[in-house]
């Protein structure tokens, strides 16, 4: 399933993509009155960061990546609704990676706390999962570079 | 070839190389190690465990700027004009 010859790509889209996806979901929010409400902030506060994960999943890939189906998954259920994704050729099977003896090089109990930390590292096995990890951490980073360039904008000069 | 599982057992012979490669990848995006030299190598665990904090740090940061945000987008009209001009700048 995994072939070891293929390589490993962990590129991610330009910025503006990221922004161009946040920008979007926030003016959603904007049409559902979202920011006009006084009071509630903190319900503010939570829509926005979903926004942000979930309009940086979709910037990144979408279903390509399995942090981000997993993200978009667990949002979805969130809103109750039923999401259906395209079938994959290549099914991640949930591999008995408690019994493999060979000895990693790679601690599992650390790859465990990765996998705590990354959206649908639970049925990765290692390498899978690092390579999510990696794509997971430069969308971050992407997607914070974003969020900060969007305060520096709206902050009162 | 001959079915799944003997796929599935060739694929958990992943090389050492790959994890290894893979584990140098993960360094260079983590702010902490990647002004290392390449000589000194670093384990592979504390690549695992910068990765981890690296990650709960974007997290905050997330949250910060969200609320950052929140605060700032609450007042429409200065926030509409706003927006549009850190497009244009991007």
């Amino acid at each position: 399933m995994a072939s070891a010859n293929k390589p490993i790509n962990t590129d991610v889209p330009e910025k503006d993509v990221f922004a161009l996806h946040f920008l979007q979901s926030l003016s959603n929010l904007r049409r559902q009155n979202t920011f006009n409400s006084p009071e509630k902030t903190n319900d503010r506060v939570k829509k926005i960061k979903k926004v942000a994960y979930v309009s940086m999943a979709r910037a990144a890939g979408g279903t390509n990546r399995l942090w981000s189906r997993a993200l978009l998954r667990r949002a979805a259920k969130e809103n109750n609704k039923v999401v259906r994704f395209p079938r994959r050729k290549k099914r991640v099977t949930c591999l008995r990676r408690r019994r493999s003896n060979r000895r990693d090089p790679v601690e599992e109990e650390e790859a465990e706390r990765l996998r705590n930390l990354v959206p649908g590292g639970g049925g990765m096995e290692i390498s899978k999962l690092m390579e999510e990890t990696a794509h997971y951490i430069k969308c971050l980073s992407m997607q914070v570079k974003v969020m900060q360039c969007l305060v520096d904008g709206l902050a009162p000069k | 070839m001959s079915g799944r599982r003997s796929r599935s057992r060739q694929s958990s012979g992943i090389s050492e190389d790959q994890i290894n490669d893979l584990i140098i990848k993960l360094q260079q995006l983590l702010p902490e190690l990647r002004n290392s030299r390449r000589s000194d190598k670093v384990s592979a665990s504390r690549v695992l465990q910068e990765t981890c904090s690296y990650i709960r740090n974007l997290h905050r940061e997330v949250d910060d700027l969200s609320e950052r945000l929140s605060e700032l987008l609450a007042n429409t009209d200065t926030a509409q004009a706003a927006l549009i001009r850190s497009l244009l700048t991007q």
